[in-house]
Protein backbone atom coordinates (compact mmCIF):
# COMPACT_ATOMS: atom_id res chain seq x y z
CA UNK A 1 0.00 0.00 0.00
CA UNK A 2 1.20 3.49 -0.86
CA UNK A 3 0.54 5.85 2.02
CA UNK A 4 1.42 8.93 -0.03
CA UNK A 5 -1.32 8.05 -2.51
CA UNK A 6 -3.78 7.23 0.28
CA UNK A 7 -3.13 10.62 1.89
CA UNK A 8 -4.21 12.45 -1.25
CA UNK A 9 -7.69 10.97 -0.70
CA UNK A 10 -8.00 12.77 2.64
CA UNK A 11 -8.24 16.53 2.08
CA UNK A 12 -8.24 17.26 5.82
CA UNK A 13 -4.70 15.90 6.14
CA UNK A 14 -3.49 18.94 4.18
CA UNK A 15 -4.83 21.23 6.90
CA UNK A 16 -2.66 23.27 9.20
CA UNK A 17 -3.38 23.53 12.91
CA UNK A 18 -1.83 26.44 14.85
CA UNK A 19 0.27 27.03 11.75
CA UNK A 20 1.71 23.49 11.80
CA UNK A 21 0.84 20.59 9.49
CA UNK A 22 -1.88 18.47 11.09
CA UNK A 23 -0.71 15.12 12.48
CA UNK A 24 -3.90 13.26 13.23
CA UNK A 25 -3.33 10.53 15.83
CA UNK A 26 -6.80 10.39 17.39
CA UNK A 27 -8.21 7.65 15.17
CA UNK A 28 -9.51 5.57 18.05
CA UNK A 29 -11.94 8.46 18.71
CA UNK A 30 -12.93 8.99 15.10
CA UNK A 31 -11.17 8.66 11.76
CA UNK A 32 -11.03 11.03 8.81
CA UNK A 33 -13.08 10.34 5.66
CA UNK A 34 -11.70 9.90 2.17
CA UNK A 35 -12.97 12.00 -0.70
CA UNK A 36 -14.61 8.89 -2.24
CA UNK A 37 -16.88 8.38 0.78
CA UNK A 38 -17.82 12.06 0.89
CA UNK A 39 -18.58 11.94 -2.84
CA UNK A 40 -20.85 8.94 -2.33
CA UNK A 41 -22.79 10.87 0.30
CA UNK A 42 -23.20 13.84 -2.01
CA UNK A 43 -23.96 11.64 -5.01
CA UNK A 44 -26.65 9.73 -3.15
CA UNK A 45 -28.42 12.89 -2.04
CA UNK A 46 -28.09 14.52 -5.46
CA UNK A 47 -29.16 11.51 -7.52
CA UNK A 48 -31.05 8.81 -5.62
CA UNK A 49 -32.49 10.41 -2.52
CA UNK A 50 -35.86 8.95 -1.50
CA UNK A 51 -37.32 7.02 1.39
CA UNK A 52 -36.88 3.26 1.20
CA UNK A 53 -39.24 0.26 1.42
CA UNK A 54 -42.33 2.43 1.02
CA UNK A 55 -42.16 4.75 -1.97
CA UNK A 56 -43.63 3.23 -5.16
CA UNK A 57 -41.53 5.30 -7.53
CA UNK A 58 -38.24 4.99 -9.34
CA UNK A 59 -36.16 6.92 -6.79
CA UNK A 60 -37.61 4.92 -3.92
CA UNK A 61 -36.82 1.71 -5.75
CA UNK A 62 -33.23 2.75 -6.45
CA UNK A 63 -32.59 3.96 -2.91
CA UNK A 64 -34.01 0.71 -1.53
CA UNK A 65 -31.80 -1.36 -3.80
CA UNK A 66 -28.67 0.58 -2.81
CA UNK A 67 -29.52 0.37 0.89
CA UNK A 68 -30.09 -3.39 0.71
CA UNK A 69 -26.80 -3.81 -1.14
CA UNK A 70 -25.11 -1.96 1.73
CA UNK A 71 -26.26 -4.73 4.09
CA UNK A 72 -24.88 -7.39 1.72
CA UNK A 73 -21.55 -5.59 1.47
CA UNK A 74 -21.11 -5.45 5.24
CA UNK A 75 -22.18 -9.10 5.56
CA UNK A 76 -19.40 -10.09 3.14
CA UNK A 77 -16.89 -7.80 4.86
CA UNK A 78 -17.23 -9.54 8.24
CA UNK A 79 -18.10 -12.98 6.82
CA UNK A 80 -21.69 -13.09 8.08
CA UNK A 81 -24.02 -15.76 6.63
CA UNK A 82 -26.22 -13.23 4.85
CA UNK A 83 -27.49 -9.65 4.88
CA UNK A 84 -30.29 -10.52 7.33
CA UNK A 85 -27.67 -10.69 10.05
CA UNK A 86 -26.60 -7.06 9.49
CA UNK A 87 -28.58 -4.38 11.30
CA UNK A 88 -27.70 -0.73 10.75
CA UNK A 89 -27.83 1.31 13.94
CA UNK A 90 -26.39 4.67 15.01
CA UNK A 91 -23.13 3.39 16.47
CA UNK A 92 -21.55 0.68 18.63
CA UNK A 93 -23.32 2.01 21.71
CA UNK A 94 -26.73 1.69 20.10
CA UNK A 95 -25.91 -1.80 18.80
CA UNK A 96 -25.09 -2.97 22.32
CA UNK A 97 -28.14 -1.27 23.81
CA UNK A 98 -30.28 -2.96 21.14
CA UNK A 99 -29.18 -6.37 22.40
CA UNK A 100 -29.66 -5.36 26.04
CA UNK A 101 -33.18 -4.00 25.48
CA UNK A 102 -34.24 -6.91 23.28
CA UNK A 103 -33.01 -9.58 25.68
CA UNK A 104 -35.09 -8.07 28.49
CA UNK A 105 -38.36 -8.25 26.57
CA UNK A 106 -40.63 -11.21 27.36
CA UNK A 107 -40.97 -11.90 23.65
CA UNK A 108 -37.32 -13.02 23.54
CA UNK A 109 -38.58 -16.26 25.15
CA UNK A 110 -35.88 -18.52 26.52
CA UNK A 111 -33.21 -16.00 25.47
CA UNK A 112 -34.75 -13.51 27.89
CA UNK A 113 -32.54 -12.32 30.74
CA UNK A 114 -34.14 -12.89 34.13
CA UNK A 115 -33.43 -12.03 37.78
CA UNK A 116 -30.67 -14.26 39.11
CA UNK A 117 -28.98 -14.60 35.72
CA UNK A 118 -25.41 -13.43 35.33
CA UNK A 119 -23.67 -11.23 32.78
CA UNK A 120 -19.87 -11.38 32.51
CA UNK A 121 -17.90 -8.39 31.20
CA UNK A 122 -14.21 -7.47 31.39
CA UNK A 123 -12.44 -4.56 33.06
CA UNK A 124 -11.21 -3.57 29.58
CA UNK A 125 -14.64 -2.44 28.43
CA UNK A 126 -15.45 0.98 27.05
CA UNK A 127 -18.45 2.50 28.86
CA UNK A 128 -20.58 1.49 25.87
CA UNK A 129 -20.10 -2.20 26.70
CA UNK A 130 -20.12 -1.74 30.47
CA UNK A 131 -22.75 0.77 31.54
CA UNK A 132 -25.67 -0.87 29.63
CA UNK A 133 -24.96 -4.18 31.39
CA UNK A 134 -24.37 -2.56 34.76
CA UNK A 135 -27.69 -0.68 34.49
CA UNK A 136 -29.54 -3.75 33.20
CA UNK A 137 -28.21 -5.92 36.04
CA UNK A 138 -29.06 -3.33 38.69
CA UNK A 139 -32.57 -2.69 37.35
CA UNK A 140 -33.52 -6.30 36.76
CA UNK A 141 -31.78 -8.20 39.54
CA UNK A 142 -29.00 -9.85 37.55
CA UNK A 143 -25.41 -10.18 38.74
CA UNK A 144 -22.60 -8.45 36.84
CA UNK A 145 -19.19 -10.16 36.95
CA UNK A 146 -16.07 -8.30 35.83
CA UNK A 147 -13.03 -10.25 34.62
CA UNK A 148 -9.65 -8.71 35.41
CA UNK A 149 -6.26 -8.34 33.76
CA UNK A 150 -2.91 -10.02 33.97
CA UNK A 151 0.15 -7.98 34.94
CA UNK A 152 1.04 -7.39 31.25
CA UNK A 153 -2.32 -5.78 30.41
CA UNK A 154 -3.81 -8.84 28.72
CA UNK A 155 -7.16 -10.28 29.76
CA UNK A 156 -6.89 -12.81 32.59
CA UNK A 157 -8.44 -15.83 30.89
CA UNK A 158 -8.28 -17.88 34.10
CA UNK A 159 -10.29 -15.22 35.91
CA UNK A 160 -12.74 -15.13 33.01
CA UNK A 161 -13.08 -18.94 33.04
CA UNK A 162 -13.74 -18.79 36.80
CA UNK A 163 -16.45 -16.15 36.42
CA UNK A 164 -18.33 -17.91 33.64
CA UNK A 165 -20.66 -20.39 35.32
CA UNK A 166 -23.98 -22.18 34.93
CA UNK A 167 -25.94 -18.95 35.57
CA UNK A 168 -24.00 -16.96 32.98
CA UNK A 169 -26.31 -16.03 30.12
CA UNK A 170 -24.18 -13.51 28.32
CA UNK A 171 -20.47 -12.69 28.02
CA UNK A 172 -19.62 -9.21 26.70
CA UNK A 173 -16.07 -8.37 25.79
CA UNK A 174 -14.16 -5.97 23.64
CA UNK A 175 -12.06 -7.29 20.76
CA UNK A 176 -9.44 -4.56 21.19
CA UNK A 177 -9.21 -2.30 24.24
CA UNK A 178 -9.58 1.37 23.32
CA UNK A 179 -7.15 2.25 26.12
CA UNK A 180 -4.51 -0.50 26.34
CA UNK A 181 -4.75 -1.78 22.78
CA UNK A 182 -4.98 -5.31 24.18
CA UNK A 183 -6.26 -7.81 21.63
CA UNK A 184 -8.61 -10.23 23.36
CA UNK A 185 -8.48 -13.88 22.26
CA UNK A 186 -12.13 -13.86 21.23
CA UNK A 187 -12.27 -17.46 19.88
CA UNK A 188 -11.14 -18.67 23.30
CA UNK A 189 -13.72 -16.48 25.06
CA UNK A 190 -16.34 -17.87 22.66
CA UNK A 191 -15.42 -21.44 23.62
CA UNK A 192 -15.71 -20.63 27.34
CA UNK A 193 -19.02 -18.80 26.89
CA UNK A 194 -20.60 -21.43 24.66
CA UNK A 195 -19.42 -24.31 26.86
CA UNK A 196 -21.44 -22.68 29.66
CA UNK A 197 -24.44 -22.16 27.39
CA UNK A 198 -23.93 -18.38 27.32
CA UNK A 199 -24.00 -16.00 24.36
CA UNK A 200 -21.03 -13.84 23.39
CA UNK A 201 -21.26 -10.19 22.37
CA UNK A 202 -18.08 -8.60 21.03
CA UNK A 203 -17.37 -4.85 20.85
CA UNK A 204 -15.49 -4.56 17.57
CA UNK A 205 -15.28 -0.75 17.48
CA UNK A 206 -11.47 -0.79 17.62
CA UNK A 207 -10.86 -4.01 15.67
CA UNK A 208 -13.12 -4.04 12.60
CA UNK A 209 -11.55 -0.83 11.21
CA UNK A 210 -7.98 -2.07 11.66
CA UNK A 211 -7.66 -5.77 10.92
CA UNK A 212 -9.45 -8.65 9.19
CA UNK A 213 -12.44 -9.55 11.38
CA UNK A 214 -14.52 -12.58 10.44
CA UNK A 215 -17.41 -13.46 12.70
CA UNK A 216 -17.22 -17.15 11.80
CA UNK A 217 -13.61 -17.28 13.00
CA UNK A 218 -14.34 -15.28 16.14
CA UNK A 219 -17.28 -17.52 16.99
CA UNK A 220 -19.22 -14.59 18.47
CA UNK A 221 -23.00 -14.34 18.56
CA UNK A 222 -23.09 -10.55 18.26
CA UNK A 223 -20.57 -8.06 16.93
CA UNK A 224 -20.99 -4.29 17.28
CA UNK A 225 -18.99 -1.59 15.49
CA UNK A 226 -19.16 2.03 14.34
CA UNK A 227 -18.87 3.48 10.84
CA UNK A 228 -17.10 6.66 11.87
CA UNK A 229 -14.10 4.77 13.24
CA UNK A 230 -13.55 3.11 9.84
CA UNK A 231 -13.59 6.05 7.41
CA UNK A 232 -17.40 6.09 7.24
CA UNK A 233 -19.85 8.82 8.21
CA UNK A 234 -20.92 9.69 11.74
CA UNK A 235 -24.29 8.30 12.75
CA UNK A 236 -24.16 4.81 11.29
CA UNK A 237 -22.97 1.63 12.97
CA UNK A 238 -23.57 -2.08 12.68
CA UNK A 239 -24.94 -4.85 14.81
CA UNK A 240 -24.17 -8.32 13.53
CA UNK A 241 -26.26 -11.04 15.14
CA UNK A 242 -26.54 -14.74 14.37
CA UNK A 243 -29.70 -15.31 12.33
CA UNK A 244 -31.25 -17.83 14.71
CA UNK A 245 -30.89 -15.39 17.59
CA UNK A 246 -32.18 -12.36 15.73
CA UNK A 247 -35.17 -14.44 14.57
CA UNK A 248 -36.05 -15.34 18.14
CA UNK A 249 -35.25 -12.07 19.88
CA UNK A 250 -37.80 -9.31 20.46
CA UNK A 251 -37.53 -6.07 18.47
CA UNK A 252 -35.56 -3.11 19.81
CA UNK A 253 -37.56 -0.07 18.68
CA UNK A 254 -41.16 -0.27 17.48
CA UNK A 255 -42.58 1.72 14.58
CA UNK A 256 -42.66 1.91 10.82
CA UNK A 257 -40.95 -0.60 8.50
CA UNK A 258 -40.17 -3.09 11.27
CA UNK A 259 -43.65 -4.65 11.08
CA UNK A 260 -45.23 -7.28 8.86
CA UNK A 261 -48.85 -6.64 9.83
CA UNK A 262 -50.53 -4.30 12.27
CA UNK A 263 -54.08 -4.48 13.58
CA UNK A 264 -55.58 -2.62 16.51
CA UNK A 265 -55.07 -5.79 18.55
CA UNK A 266 -51.54 -6.90 17.67
CA UNK A 267 -48.59 -6.59 15.34
CA UNK A 268 -46.20 -9.02 13.72
CA UNK A 269 -42.65 -8.29 12.72
CA UNK A 270 -40.88 -7.85 9.42
CA UNK A 271 -38.20 -10.31 8.28
CA UNK A 272 -34.52 -9.79 9.10
CA UNK A 273 -32.86 -7.37 9.30
CA UNK A 274 -35.78 -4.92 8.98
CA UNK A 275 -37.38 -6.15 12.19
CA UNK A 276 -34.60 -4.26 14.00
CA UNK A 277 -34.61 -1.12 11.85
CA UNK A 278 -37.67 0.81 12.95
CA UNK A 279 -38.46 4.17 11.40
CA UNK A 280 -36.83 5.86 8.43
CA UNK A 281 -33.33 4.47 8.03
CA UNK A 282 -30.09 6.43 7.81
CA UNK A 283 -29.91 5.47 4.14
CA UNK A 284 -27.18 7.76 2.84
CA UNK A 285 -24.76 7.16 5.69
CA UNK A 286 -25.20 3.38 5.46
CA UNK A 287 -24.47 3.47 1.71
CA UNK A 288 -21.44 5.70 2.31
CA UNK A 289 -20.22 3.26 4.96
CA UNK A 290 -20.67 0.10 2.93
CA UNK A 291 -20.79 1.10 -0.72
CA UNK A 292 -23.19 -0.02 -3.46
CA UNK A 293 -23.52 -0.13 -7.23
CA UNK A 294 -26.31 1.39 -9.30
CA UNK A 295 -27.11 -1.72 -11.32
CA UNK A 296 -28.85 0.23 -14.10
CA UNK A 297 -26.01 2.60 -14.88
CA UNK A 298 -23.13 0.67 -13.38
CA UNK A 299 -22.27 3.72 -11.31
CA UNK A 300 -20.22 2.73 -8.25
CA UNK A 301 -20.93 4.48 -5.01
CA UNK A 302 -17.70 3.83 -3.11
CA UNK A 303 -18.20 3.14 0.57
CA UNK A 304 -15.69 3.09 3.38
CA UNK A 305 -15.78 -0.72 3.28
CA UNK A 306 -14.90 -0.65 -0.45
CA UNK A 307 -12.07 1.74 0.28
CA UNK A 308 -10.64 -0.45 3.06
CA UNK A 309 -11.05 -3.65 1.05
CA UNK A 310 -9.29 -2.16 -1.98
CA UNK A 311 -6.23 -1.57 0.21
CA UNK A 312 -6.72 -4.83 2.09
CA UNK A 313 -7.25 -5.30 5.80
CA UNK A 314 -4.07 -7.44 6.07
CA UNK A 315 -2.02 -4.63 4.53
CA UNK A 316 -3.61 -2.06 6.84
CA UNK A 317 -2.85 -4.20 9.87
CA UNK A 318 0.78 -4.68 8.75
CA UNK A 319 1.20 -0.93 8.18
CA UNK A 320 -0.21 -0.17 11.62
CA UNK A 321 2.00 -2.79 13.30
CA UNK A 322 5.07 -1.08 11.83
CA UNK A 323 3.87 2.32 13.10
CA UNK A 324 3.05 0.80 16.49
CA UNK A 325 6.51 -0.74 16.90
CA UNK A 326 8.07 2.63 16.11
CA UNK A 327 5.73 4.40 18.51
CA UNK A 328 6.32 1.93 21.35
CA UNK A 329 10.10 1.91 20.92
CA UNK A 330 10.23 5.72 20.76
CA UNK A 331 8.11 6.21 23.87
CA UNK A 332 10.13 3.60 25.76
CA UNK A 333 13.25 5.67 25.06
CA UNK A 334 11.79 8.64 27.00
CA UNK A 335 12.53 7.92 30.68
CA UNK A 336 9.59 9.94 32.10
CA UNK A 337 7.04 8.03 30.01
CA UNK A 338 5.05 5.20 31.52
CA UNK A 339 3.47 2.96 28.88
CA UNK A 340 0.34 0.90 29.42
CA UNK A 341 -0.77 -2.30 27.73
CA UNK A 342 0.94 -5.34 26.26
CA UNK A 343 4.59 -4.74 25.30
CA UNK A 344 4.61 -6.24 21.78
CA UNK A 345 3.02 -4.51 18.78
CA UNK A 346 1.76 -7.88 17.52
CA UNK A 347 -0.35 -8.29 20.68
CA UNK A 348 -2.11 -4.97 20.39
CA UNK A 349 -4.30 -2.82 18.22
CA UNK A 350 -3.39 0.61 16.95
CA UNK A 351 -3.74 2.30 20.32
CA UNK A 352 -0.97 3.50 22.63
CA UNK A 353 -1.76 5.06 26.01
CA UNK A 354 0.90 6.57 28.22
CA UNK A 355 1.38 8.85 31.16
CA UNK A 356 4.25 11.17 32.02
CA UNK A 357 5.49 11.15 35.59
CA UNK A 358 3.92 14.05 37.48
CA UNK A 359 2.34 15.59 34.38
CA UNK A 360 -1.27 16.35 33.56
CA UNK A 361 -2.36 14.35 30.49
CA UNK A 362 -4.79 17.05 29.33
CA UNK A 363 -2.06 19.68 29.36
CA UNK A 364 0.35 17.35 27.58
CA UNK A 365 -2.27 16.79 24.86
CA UNK A 366 -2.88 20.53 24.62
CA UNK A 367 0.85 21.28 24.25
CA UNK A 368 1.03 18.64 21.51
CA UNK A 369 -1.97 20.28 19.84
CA UNK A 370 0.01 23.52 19.78
CA UNK A 371 2.43 21.54 17.55
CA UNK A 372 -0.41 20.44 15.27
CA UNK A 373 -0.61 16.95 16.78
CA UNK A 374 -4.08 15.60 17.61
CA UNK A 375 -4.17 13.04 20.44
CA UNK A 376 -6.71 12.21 23.11
CA UNK A 377 -6.33 12.67 26.87
CA UNK A 378 -8.31 11.45 29.83
CA UNK A 379 -10.04 8.28 30.92
CA UNK A 380 -11.12 7.40 27.36
CA UNK A 381 -14.67 6.44 28.37
CA UNK A 382 -13.29 3.49 30.33
CA UNK A 383 -13.25 4.76 33.91
CA UNK A 384 -13.37 1.32 35.58
CA UNK A 385 -10.13 0.49 33.75
CA UNK A 386 -8.53 3.83 34.73
CA UNK A 387 -9.32 3.08 38.37
CA UNK A 388 -8.01 -0.46 38.00
CA UNK A 389 -4.70 0.90 36.65
CA UNK A 390 -4.61 3.65 39.33
CA UNK A 391 -4.29 6.42 36.75
CA UNK A 392 -6.70 9.35 36.56
CA UNK A 393 -5.88 9.76 32.89
CA UNK A 394 -3.49 9.01 30.06
CA UNK A 395 -2.55 10.43 26.69
CA UNK A 396 -3.57 8.20 23.80
CA UNK A 397 -2.06 8.13 20.33
CA UNK A 398 -3.91 5.98 17.81
CA UNK A 399 -2.57 5.77 14.23
CA UNK A 400 -4.40 4.58 11.13
CA UNK A 401 -3.69 3.71 7.51
CA UNK A 402 -2.87 7.29 6.47
CA UNK A 403 -0.26 7.96 9.16
CA UNK A 404 3.41 7.84 8.21
CA UNK A 405 6.59 6.83 10.07
CA UNK A 406 7.70 10.48 9.75
CA UNK A 407 4.58 11.59 11.60
CA UNK A 408 5.30 9.11 14.37
CA UNK A 409 8.86 10.44 14.64
CA UNK A 410 7.56 14.00 14.75
CA UNK A 411 5.10 13.06 17.47
CA UNK A 412 7.89 11.43 19.50
CA UNK A 413 10.16 14.48 19.13
CA UNK A 414 7.37 16.85 20.11
CA UNK A 415 6.46 14.71 23.13
CA UNK A 416 10.05 14.68 24.32
CA UNK A 417 10.40 18.44 23.79
CA UNK A 418 7.22 19.16 25.73
CA UNK A 419 8.50 17.02 28.60
CA UNK A 420 11.93 18.76 28.49
CA UNK A 421 10.32 22.20 28.67
CA UNK A 422 9.23 21.16 32.16
CA UNK A 423 6.12 23.32 32.22
CA UNK A 424 3.94 20.31 32.80
CA UNK B 1 -17.01 24.34 26.50
CA UNK B 2 -13.71 23.68 24.76
CA UNK B 3 -11.70 20.76 26.09
CA UNK B 4 -8.61 22.99 25.98
CA UNK B 5 -7.32 24.90 28.98
CA UNK B 6 -8.02 28.63 28.72
CA UNK B 7 -5.13 31.14 28.58
CA UNK B 8 -5.95 32.21 32.17
CA UNK B 9 -5.78 28.59 33.39
CA UNK B 10 -2.39 28.15 31.73
CA UNK B 11 -1.16 31.49 33.09
CA UNK B 12 -2.20 30.75 36.69
CA UNK B 13 -0.96 27.16 36.41
CA UNK B 14 2.52 28.01 35.11
CA UNK B 15 2.84 31.09 37.33
CA UNK B 16 0.59 30.55 40.34
CA UNK B 17 0.03 33.50 42.69
CA UNK B 18 -0.05 33.45 46.51
CA UNK B 19 1.68 30.07 46.81
CA UNK B 20 2.96 29.05 50.24
CA UNK B 21 1.81 29.38 53.83
CA UNK B 22 1.33 32.42 56.08
CA UNK B 23 3.49 32.49 59.22
CA UNK B 24 1.03 34.76 61.01
CA UNK B 25 -2.19 33.31 59.62
CA UNK B 26 -5.39 33.76 61.60
CA UNK B 27 -7.05 30.68 60.13
CA UNK B 28 -6.60 27.86 57.64
CA UNK B 29 -9.09 25.71 55.72
CA UNK B 30 -8.86 22.60 53.58
CA UNK B 31 -10.75 21.87 50.37
CA UNK B 32 -11.01 18.85 48.09
CA UNK B 33 -9.40 15.49 48.67
CA UNK B 34 -12.88 13.99 48.78
CA UNK B 35 -14.33 11.10 46.82
CA UNK B 36 -15.34 13.32 43.87
CA UNK B 37 -11.78 14.26 43.03
CA UNK B 38 -9.33 12.58 45.41
CA UNK B 39 -6.31 13.81 43.45
CA UNK B 40 -7.02 17.49 44.06
CA UNK B 41 -6.57 19.16 47.47
CA UNK B 42 -5.85 22.70 48.69
CA UNK B 43 -5.09 24.47 51.96
CA UNK B 44 -5.84 28.19 52.16
CA UNK B 45 -4.41 30.44 54.89
CA UNK B 46 -5.85 33.89 55.64
CA UNK B 47 -4.79 36.86 57.70
CA UNK B 48 -7.67 39.13 58.68
CA UNK B 49 -7.64 42.76 59.90
CA UNK B 50 -10.85 44.71 60.59
CA UNK B 51 -12.98 42.04 58.94
CA UNK B 52 -10.96 42.14 55.73
CA UNK B 53 -8.58 39.53 54.22
CA UNK B 54 -5.26 41.40 54.17
CA UNK B 55 -3.11 38.42 53.21
CA UNK B 56 -3.77 35.00 51.75
CA UNK B 57 -1.77 31.96 50.65
CA UNK B 58 -2.47 28.48 49.35
CA UNK B 59 -0.78 25.16 48.91
CA UNK B 60 -2.43 23.01 46.29
CA UNK B 61 -1.84 19.51 45.10
CA UNK B 62 -3.46 18.43 41.83
CA UNK B 63 -4.05 19.06 38.17
CA UNK B 64 -3.73 22.38 36.31
CA UNK B 65 -7.33 23.27 37.12
CA UNK B 66 -6.74 22.76 40.84
CA UNK B 67 -3.54 24.84 40.83
CA UNK B 68 -4.85 27.66 38.63
CA UNK B 69 -8.19 27.90 40.44
CA UNK B 70 -6.46 28.15 43.81
CA UNK B 71 -4.29 30.91 42.43
CA UNK B 72 -7.37 32.69 41.08
CA UNK B 73 -9.33 32.19 44.32
CA UNK B 74 -6.59 33.90 46.31
CA UNK B 75 -6.24 36.66 43.70
CA UNK B 76 -9.96 37.37 43.96
CA UNK B 77 -10.09 37.09 47.76
CA UNK B 78 -7.20 39.31 48.85
CA UNK B 79 -8.44 42.72 50.08
CA UNK B 80 -12.06 41.54 50.30
CA UNK B 81 -14.29 41.67 53.38
CA UNK B 82 -15.09 38.23 54.77
CA UNK B 83 -18.70 38.40 53.56
CA UNK B 84 -17.57 39.31 50.05
CA UNK B 85 -14.96 36.55 50.10
CA UNK B 86 -17.65 33.99 50.92
CA UNK B 87 -19.27 34.88 47.61
CA UNK B 88 -16.21 33.56 45.75
CA UNK B 89 -17.75 30.26 44.75
CA UNK B 90 -16.42 27.65 42.40
CA UNK B 91 -18.60 29.13 39.64
CA UNK B 92 -17.13 32.61 40.22
CA UNK B 93 -13.57 31.27 40.02
CA UNK B 94 -14.32 29.25 36.89
CA UNK B 95 -15.82 32.31 35.22
CA UNK B 96 -12.76 34.38 36.16
CA UNK B 97 -10.56 31.71 34.55
CA UNK B 98 -12.53 31.91 31.32
CA UNK B 99 -14.07 28.49 31.91
CA UNK B 100 -12.65 25.03 32.50
CA UNK B 101 -13.06 21.93 30.32
CA UNK B 102 -16.31 20.07 30.71
CA UNK B 103 -16.90 17.83 33.74
CA UNK B 104 -13.76 19.04 35.48
CA UNK B 105 -15.25 21.60 37.87
CA UNK B 106 -14.64 19.16 40.75
CA UNK B 107 -10.97 20.08 40.57
CA UNK B 108 -11.76 23.62 41.77
CA UNK B 109 -11.11 23.06 45.49
CA UNK B 110 -9.80 26.38 46.89
CA UNK B 111 -13.22 28.08 47.32
CA UNK B 112 -14.15 25.32 49.77
CA UNK B 113 -10.82 25.80 51.58
CA UNK B 114 -11.39 29.56 51.74
CA UNK B 115 -14.93 29.09 53.04
CA UNK B 116 -13.66 26.77 55.78
CA UNK B 117 -10.85 29.17 56.68
CA UNK B 118 -13.39 32.00 57.07
CA UNK B 119 -15.65 29.75 59.16
CA UNK B 120 -12.68 28.76 61.35
CA UNK B 121 -11.75 32.45 61.77
CA UNK B 122 -15.28 33.34 62.84
CA UNK B 123 -15.40 30.49 65.32
CA UNK B 124 -12.17 31.49 67.07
Amino acid sequence: MDVDVIRTDFPILQRKVHGKPLIYLDNAATTQRPRQVLETLAHFYMTYNANIHRSPHRLGEEATELYEQAHEKVAQFIDAEDEGEIVFVRNTTEAINLVAVSLLRPESGDLRLRPGDEVVVTILEHHSNFVPWQALCQEHGLALRVAGLREDGTLDMDDLARLIGPRTRLVCCTHISNVLGTIVAVPEVARLAHAAGALLLVDGAQSVPHMPVRVQELGCDFLAFSGHKMLGPFGVGVLYGRRALLEQMAPFLYGGDMIAEVTTERSTWNCLPWKYEAGTANVADAIALAGAVDLRTGWELTGAVDYLEAIGMEAIRAHECALLSRLLAGLRAIPEVRLYGPPAAAERGAVVSFAVEGADPFLLAQLLDDEGIAVRAGGHCAHPLARHLHVPGTVRASPYLYNTPEEIDHFLEATEQVIRRRIL
Amino acid sequence: MSPRYSPAVLDHFTNPRHVGTLEDADAVGKGGGGPLCPEDMAYVWIRVRDGRIVDIAHKTMGCPIAISSSSMTCTLAVGKELGEALAITSAVVIAALGGVPERRADSVVAPEALRKAIAAYRER
